[in-house]
Parts: structure tokens; C-alpha cells; sequence
């Protein structure tokens, strides 16, 4: 599945002006969604870029030799479904918290994600294009799960905002909420959450995000008679419905597409600090 | 020509040229022309005329003239020249100037006879017109002549004033009341045109107070309003009237502007001064009328006429819009025998108890004033339908807004099809579902007796939907925290109905228990993919399984598809209950000595004693809740039957009186 993305700023003192507004194009009330995003990272650190390739002269036979391209490692997350109330529940109430047990995809509360690098933006269609991917997980601890498949945790944020649904434009009006406490070493998710009103925005003047996006499939395919090859693929038509959509907003929202690098989830090669070779004389410890 | 001669006597003449000595045949021509003109005709001039002219100084000064240029050619001839040039362009100058003061009085004296003609319009004056005249763009008709009581100017006036300044002359007073008079007309007029326009103020002033407060008793009552742009002058608001989530048709008919009227009272827009329009539900029994829906009462008088059609064309369109939502479902249901016939949508209805139902929808103007039935036997099923109907529809529109308010599915090149909703299939579901679950319970409770009274054992638990017996637990269990509970309570009656009752299988009375056995039927209805109609499943207990010699990993689930899936279901509960009588009761009662026939209700029992070798066939029948022992081949005599009515003769008993 591919996404099509457009990102637009909104200071805090406009954030109710911007939901009333949304409210009247989208024709809904919005929907208030808070979401808990645990960020996992490969255990296996990456290789070193070029590695792969062949260095000097080699012994090998000389049979055409195929050569693999390196293999980048992605950071993933793990996304759970949140109401406020769920953060006020006393500490006995809270179920367990990287547990999931729903029963049904509409239930489950946590998803896996994945997430590509945004593609090069295309001028002729001014919008971002990645390719997503995205599990329910129905039941068990996925936090242990993530582990086994040789991930590790590294950090977790929470996500406070507003759905809106315009036709096949999902408008999320959002920002990041973190933990005011620094960052210390954890190795696994907390059992219990915080407090709601102990979070607080990650940018600390409170501007919200607001997000424009519509899902794709099939994105490369071309309609199947020889009539719909030309423009009415899916994904000119999604371009255009959020060209559409942003032309609406010109005047209430500017909405660009960001350098693609920031949307990066690729896990960076850091070299190895070799380890300074012991002074003649200096003792060993 | 002397100097001193004044300007009058200028006579023009050629300039004197050098006399020639001999002139040429033109030149000749010439002079006799000019000879001519000046004298007259050469016979009149005779050298006594001419001397006579020269002695009496006639044209002496051409002579002069002539004579001085001769004498005084040499002396100035180039400083005469010159002034007689000035002098010439002088008195040329002046002459232009005279004639031009002429023109212009006379075009202008033109102008204004033209312009005093221009009053009236039958007059085509434009060419006598001067173009000056015209470029001043005096607007015609403007002047107006009048003829005058003045005296002439001048003496007369003067000799009245020297008589005696106090005693104004008749002329004088008449005038002074013409002024007088003509002022007050002017006064009188002014006066008029100001309380015109005052009225004129007071009028549009009254017209807006009431437009407003009619917008403003629109908008307390919860219309929304909006602006509008384009044609502000006369409608500057317009109502929204329609359902956010109507069908598109509809949805764009369900704004309307707000005009002013005349008297500044709001007119409504066409569309929504539209004859108003409701639905009728009437119930036709063999061709007759008996049951009309209640049409919506007339209101009362109460309120602004504006509130009151916009209310009406909200009504209106509601009703339409299921009108058109069902019309269109009827194409899909011909199946089903629904059809279209002259606006009216014919639902046919079987079941027992009444003969060929039909339920006849259509869309009526509102005012119409109908033949009332005389038969109002069903009037509360008509309007029941019709309220179900509307329920229906108003469900769809929250389920509408529900949909859209799901994170949508991604983009692919498949179209999403747009679904209709399902108002004649859920009223459809429902009749044929109660019919037929109503005439299988009844032919299971008939069932039930006849057993009983045969002295057997046997328990019947119905239901005829099973949601519908605990409606609120579903509702209080459910964890959709987006639907209201009154749309997950209509969302049970579109969702495949399905209605249960279950027997337990007849055991012998004298045993005191019930048996644990149970024979399930599940009725289920649907009208679509994949039942179409009524089905009955019925599951069939272990025991039975066994007499039919089903394998254990068979299923033991039989199912009657629709269309006759009643008489079906009824005939195979009896043939199953009647085969449990002779393969399980019988039997088991016999021991070895019995023996069943596969597939038919009938047991061979060894006779004891002496004609322990021969055989009797019993056999036993359910039919039609009558139940039978007789004894094969058939005969009369050997025979017994139990329809349900009290009977002293037990089942067992009588097998035993049968075999013995």
C-alpha cells in the first residue's frame, strides 16, 4: 500500500478556528484519537555503506558474479489505540498495557507499521509518496513479539489529535506529545501510563500538524481497458483530489511537502570507534 | 480709387494691366464680355453717350483712377501696391467677420425655432439642427415658448411708470395672480412628492422590518441560513432544509433562496413552494381496500406561513426520497413479486389467514383529499409499514454518515458500489420471516398437543427472533460506541432475521422426564445473497442421526431453501417424529423382537408364543398434526388416530393392543 502525503503547520491559538473549519469541510465532527507509538529498531546494526561491494581483486572463478545490493535496516513502530480515558483509569483497572486481545481487526487495539522513504518528489505531482505497510496485531504481548523478531525497543512517544475523513482524504490534526521526564535508558515500553495531563508537546509552543493523506492501492497499475490507461490511474486521481483539497485550504493552512530525508526511517551506519591501542608502559585494566 | 472714398464704394475690377497692342481673339472675347456687362449692349453705346458720360463726370473716378495709376505708375507704384493689398485683405477680414456674425445669427436663430418645434414628438428635427448646436447636447423639447402678456419694451412701459407707480394696471394684476397661482400649484406639488416619498420610505421601511423578522423567526425555529452571493440585492439568504446525508438527488433540491416579496414577506423559491407530497401505505385484500396509512394532519394555522412550507418541503422531500430509494429497490425485486404498476409499488404479501394481501405504496400530493375506505380493518398495519418505512430510511441517512466517517478504504481501480438501502427488503424479510415462522410454530404446537394426547412426553421452547427477545442486552453489551442505541436497534431488523424453536424428542409420559434429545429448527430469512427468502435448518439430535444411519462426521444439519420451504420443513418434522415413534419408542419398548424398516416409519414385531415366526408391520404416520398406529397392510379395523383432541388411549397401549 502507498500513502500520499501533505503536511501543513497550524500554531496552537488557531487550533480551534482550524477544527471548526475542518469540521465544515469534512462535513463531521472530528474524532478525537490519541495514540501511544512504541519505536523499535533491528537489533543487527547496519552494514557500512559499500561494504558489499568487492574490494581488490578476488580468487573467485571467474563466473559472472551477481552482486546484491545492500540491504537497509528500517526503524518500525508500534502503534496503540488510545481514549483519555484509558489514561486516567487507576493503576488496577489498566489492562495490560502491551497486551493486545482484541478479537476482531475493529477491536485490536495495536498495529504494527512500517514505513518506507518518502520517493523523490515528482514536480508534476507535488505531493509525497511512500509505501506503508501495516499489521493489526489481535492478541498476545507485542511487545515480546517485536523482541523475538530481533527488534529492540528504543523510545516512546504519544500522538494527541483530530480525524477527519473528506471524502478519501484522512486529515489528521495533531502533534506529539512526550514524557517530561528525560529520556532515560529504557529497554522495554512502560507498563503503566502516564497521566494525560503530565504530557506535554514535544515542540514546546504547541504547533500542531496537520496531515493530509490518502492511501493507494495498486498505485502502478493501469486501468484495465485501453480508455482508462491515460489519467485515470489511481494514483493521478489521488494526486489530484489532494491538490484539490489543498487549493481549498489555500489561505487556512499552507500545506507543502517536507524535505523527504526528515521523513527518513532508515537506521544510520555508524562507524565503530576502534578502540585506542594500549600506551607501551600504561596498565591494562 | 482715392483714399478718402468710403468702404461702400469700392467697386471690384480686375487689376489694370498694361494695354496691349494688339489683343488676340480671346482676349478680344473677352473684353467684349466684360464691355458688355459694364455698358450694355454694344448697339446702345454711341460716342454721344460716351462723351456725354465723360463730360458729366460719371465714372470719373474710374477715369481718375485710371488716369492717376497712369501718372503715378512710376512715382509709388510698389508702396500703392502694398497698401492696397493690406487695405484689400482689411476690408476682406471685415467682410468675412460680417458674414460669419450672419451665419451664426441665423443658424441660431434656426436652433431655436427647431428647439421650440422639438416639443413636439412627431417632429423630425435632427437635420435642423446645427452641428454646434448638437454638440451642446441640449436635451429637445426643453424650451418653451409662450406667448406673453409684456407690453412691447420700450415707451409704454415707461409712459405707466411716469403715470403712477401704485395702481398696477389690469395687465399687471392679472399677472401677479398667474404667479400667484402658479406658485401655489408648485407648492402644492412639492408638497405632494415629499409626502410621496416619505410613504414611499415608510412602505420599503415596513417591507424590510418584516423580511428580517421573518429570517429571524426562520432561523429561531433551527434553520440554518446562509448567505448568498450572487443576486444579493433581492435575496441575500437562502435555507438549508435537506438532509445532510439525503441521496444526491435530493440533496441539492433541500436549499432554497429566501426572497422578498411585494410587501416584504419571504417567497419561497419554486422548489419549495412545490405541491408537497406524502407517502401512502394502503393494504389491498383480494382487490379491496382495507387499511390506509393516517396521512399527516393538516397543521394548525399556528406560525408563519414560511416556517410552516419550509417544513412542509423538508416533509416532502423525505417522503420522496423513500419513495424514489424504494421505486428503484423494485427493480431488483420482481423475484419477490414486487412491482411497479402506474407510480404504485405493488408488495405482494402470502400468508395464512387472508387471502391475495397486497401492500400498495405511492407518493400522493399532500392536499389531496382522499375516499377514505370504508373498511379501516387494517389501518394499523398501513401505518405501521409507513412508519417502519420512514424509520428505515432516516436509519440509512445516520448509517450514511457513519460510513463516511470511517477512515476509508485505499484507493484502488475498483469503483465502490453504492449500495441501496434496504427498505423493501427489510419490510419484505419481516412479513415473509413472521409468516413463516408463525405457521411452522403453530403447526409444532398442534404438533405438541397430539403427542400429549397420545400420552407422550414432549417439550416445544419458540422464539421468533432470537435478538429480538433481548434486545436490550444487545444493546447494553454492545461496544459500538458510534451508533446511537435506536440505530443498532433498526440495524437488527436489516440484518438476516433468524428465529429458533426447538422439541425435544417425544418420550413416554409414564417415564416422568422429558428427553434430553432435541430436535433444533433455525429459521432464517434474508432477502439476498445467499437465502433469497426463507430457509428452515433443522438439526437433527444424535439419536436420530443414528436411526437415519448418519456417519458421526456427517453433518446433521438439513436445510429447506426457499420457495415452499414451509410445507417442506413441516412435512419432514413430522416424518422425522413419526420415524423416532416407530425406531426408537417401539423398538426400544419390543427389544429383539422388533425390527425397523430403513427409511419408513414401520416395525416388524415378532408375535410371541405360538405364531412366534410370523410377523406383524406397525407402522406409524404424522399427518397433518393427526397421529396413526395402524397395522400393515393396511387395514381399518387395525387402526388408530389421535388428532390432538382427549383421548384415554395411550400410544404404547395401543401399539400393544395393535401387536397382541
Amino acid at each position: 500500500m502507498h500513502e500520499l502525503l501533505l503536511y501543513g503547520q497550524v500554531p496552537e491559538s488557531r487550533h480551534e478556528q482550524l477544527l471548526k473549519i475542518l469540521a465544515g469541510v469534512a462535513a463531521m465532527q472530528p474524532r478525537h484519537v490519541v495514540e501511544r507509538h512504541l519505536v523499535y529498531k533491528p537489533q543487527r546494526e547496519p552494514e557500512e555503506p559499500g561494504a558489499h561491494l568487492r574490494r581488490g581483486g578476488t580468487q573467485n572463478v571467474g563466473v559472472k558474479f551477481k552482486q546484491v545490493g545492500q540491504k537497509d535496516l528500517y526503524f518500525t513502530q508500534l502503534v496503540q489505540r488510545l481514549s483519555v480515558e484509558d489514561f486516567n483509569k487507576s493503576e488496577t483497572n489498566q489492562p495490560g498495557l502491551v497486551i493486545a486481545d482484541g478479537e476482531s481487526a475493529p477491536e485490536s487495539k495495536w498495529t504494527f507499521e512500517f514505513q518506507d522513504v518518502p520517493q523523490p518528489v515528482n514536480e508534476n505531482h507535488g505531493v509525497l509518496d511512500r509505501m506503508t505497510h501495516s499489521t493489526e496485531v489481535l492478541s498476545g504481548n507485542v511487545h515480546e513479539y517485536m523482541a523475538q523478531i530481533g527488534n529492540q525497543f528504543v523510545s516512546e512517544y504519544y500522538q494527541d489529535g483530530h480525524l477527519f475523513v473528506h471524502d478519501n482524504i484522512v486529515l489528521l490534526l495533531h502533534r506529539v506529545l512526550a514524557e517530561p521526564a528525560p529520556a532515560t535508558t529504557q529497554s522495554t515500553p512502560k507498563e503503566r501510563l502516564p497521566s494525560f495531563d503530565s504530557l506535554k508537546p514535544l515542540d514546546s509552543q504547541g504547533t500542531y500538524v496537520l496531515e493530509a493523506k490518502i492511501r493507494l492501492h495498486d498505485r502502478d497499475r493501469k486501468g484495465a481497458n485501453e480508455k482508462d490507461a491515460k489519467g485515470t490511474d489511481v494514483m493521478s486521481k489521488g494526486v489530484e483530489e489532494l491538490r484539490r483539497f489543498k487549493n481549498q485550504m489555500k489561505g487556512c493552512v499552507d500545506l507543502t511537502t517536507p524535505d523527504r530525508l526528515l521523513l527518513d526511517t532508515r537506521v544510520k551506519y555508524k562507524p565503530k570507534t576502534l578502540a585506542q591501542p594500549a600506551r607501551p608502559g600504561q596498565v591494562v585494566r | 480709387m482715392s483714399a478718402s472714398g468710403p468702404a461702400t464704394d469700392v467697386a471690384l475690377r480686375p487689376w489694370p494691366t498694361s494695354e496691349k497692342e494688339a489683343l488676340d481673339r480671346a482676349e478680344l472675347h473677352n473684353k467684349v464680355v466684360q464691355l458688355a456687362s459694364e455698358r450694355g449692349h454694344l448697339r446702345l453705346i454711341t460716342e454721344e453717350s460716351l462723351q456725354e458720360e465723360i463730360d458729366t463726370g460719371k465714372d470719373a473716378v474710374e477715369v481718375a483712377v485710371m488716369e492717376g495709376v497712369e501718372q503715378q505708375e512710376e512715382v509709388k507704384s510698389t508702396q500703392t501696391k502694398q497698401d492696397r493689398q493690406k487695405q484689400v485683405w482689411e476690408v476682406r477680414n471685415s467682410m468675412w467677420q460680417l458674414t460669419e456674425w450672419a451665419e451664426h445669427y441665423a443658424s441660431s436663430a434656426l436652433d431655436l425655432v427647431a428647439l421650440v418645434l422639438s416639443r413636439d414628438p412627431t417632429k423630425k428635427l435632427d437635420s435642423a439642427f446645427s452641428p454646434n448646436f448638437k454638440q451642446q447636447l441640449v436635451p429637445r423639447g426643453t424650451f418653451g415658448l409662450d406667448k406673453g402678456i409684456y407690453s412691447t419694451p420700450g415707451q409704454p412701459v415707461n409712459q405707466d411708470k411716469d403715470k403712477d407707480k401704485d395702481e398696477p394696471t389690469a395687465e399687471e394684476k392679472k399677472a401677479m395672480i398667474a404667479a400667484q397661482g402658479s406658485r401655489m400649484i408648485a407648492l402644492d406639488w412639492s408638497v405632494d412628492s415629499i409626502l410621496n416619498a416619505a410613504n414611499e420610505m415608510k412602505k420599503e421601511v415596513r417591507k424590510e422590518n418584516k423580511y428580517w423578522e421573518e429570517i429571524l423567526s426562520v432561523s429561531r425555529q433551527g434553520w440554518p441560513l446562509q448567505r448568498l452571493r450572487k443576486d444579493a440585492r433581492y435575496s441575500p439568504f437562502a435555507v438549508r432544509y435537506g438532509f445532510p446525508e439525503a441521496n444526491p438527488l435530493f440533496k441539492s433540491r433541500g436549499f432554497a433562496p429566501l426572497k422578498m416579496d411585494d410587501d416584504g414577506s419571504i417567497i419561497l423559491d419554486p422548489t419549495l413552494a412545490l405541491k408537497p407530497k406524502t407517502l401512502r401505505v394502503r393494504i389491498s385484500d383480494d382487490g379491496r381496500i382495507s387499511g390506509t396509512s393516517r396521512l399527516p394532519a393538516q397543521e394548525d394555522e399556528s406560525g408563519l406561513a414560511i416556517d410552516k412550507s419550509i417544513q412542509l418541503a423538508k416533509d416532502s422531500l423525505f417522503e420522496e426520497e423513500l419513495y424514489h430509494e424504494m421505486s428503484m429497490e423494485t427493480r431488483q425485486l420482481l423475484s419477490f413479486g414486487v412491482e411497479m404498476r402506474n407510480t404504485v409499488i405493488n408488495l405482494l404479501v402470502s400468508g395464512s389467514g387472508f387471502g391475495a394481501r397486497k401492500v400498495l405504496i405511492d407518493c400522493i400530493p399532500r392536499e389531496d383529499n382522499l375516499p377514505s375506505g370504508e373498511d379501516h380493518s387494517q389501518d394499523w398495519l398501513a401505518q405501521n409499514i409507513a412508519d417502519a418505512l420512514r424509520l428505515l430510511l432516516s436509519h440509512e441517512h445516520r448509517m450514511r454518515l457513519l460510513r463516511r466517517m470511517q477512515i476509508p478504504p485505499p484507493l484502488s481501480l475498483q469503483t465502490r458500489t453504492h449500495r441501496q438501502p434496504p427498505l423493501l427488503r427489510a419490510l419484505l424479510a419481516a412479513f415473509s420471516h413472521v409468516n413463516a415462522v408463525d405457521s411452522l410454530h403453530s403447526h409444532l404446537r398442534r404438533l405438541v398437543k397430539t403427542l400429549e394426547s397420545a400420552g407422550l412426553a414432549i417439550s416445544l421452547e419458540v422464539s421468533r427472533e432470537t435478538s429480538w427477545t433481548r434486545l436490550t442486552d444487545i444493546i447494553e453489551e454492545s461496544n459500538k460506541p458510534d451508533m446511537a442505541a435506536m440505530d443498532q436497534l433498526v440495524d437488527l431488523f436489516i440484518k438476516p432475521l433468524e428465529g429458533q424453536a426447538t422439541l425435544s424428542l417425544p418420550s413416554f409420559a409414564f417415564l416422568k422426564s422429558v428427553s434430553s434429545e432435541k430436535l433444533t429448527v433455525t429459521t432464517r430469512t434474508f432477502m439476498a445473497h445467499p437465502t433469497f427468502g426463507t430457509e428452515f435448518i433443522v438439526t437433527l439430535p444424535t439419536s436420530l442421526a443414528n436411526v437415519l444411519h448418519l456417519s458421526q462426521d456427517q453433518k446433521r444439519e438439513i436445510k429447506f431453501s426457499p420457495p415452499d420451504s414451509t410445507n417442506d420443513v413441516t412435512s419432514y418434522v413430522d416424518w422425522i417424529i413419526s420415524l423416532h415413534l416407530s425406531h426408537t419408542l417401539i423398538k426400544d419398548t419390543y427389544g429383539k423382537r422388533a425390527a425397523a424398516l430403513d427409511g419408513e416409519p414401520t416395525v416388524a414385531i415378532q408375535l410371541k408364543g405360538p405364531k412366534a415366526l410370523s410377523k406383524r408391520c406397525v407402522s406409524v404416520s404424522l399427518n397433518d398434526s393427526k397421529l396413526q398406529v395402524a397395522l400393515e397392510p393396511s387395514d381399518f379395523e387395525k387402526q388408530h388416530t389421535w388428532d390432538g383432541s382427549h383421548d384415554d388411549l395411550s400410544f404404547l397401549s395401543q401399539v400393544k393392543v395393535l401387536v397382541d
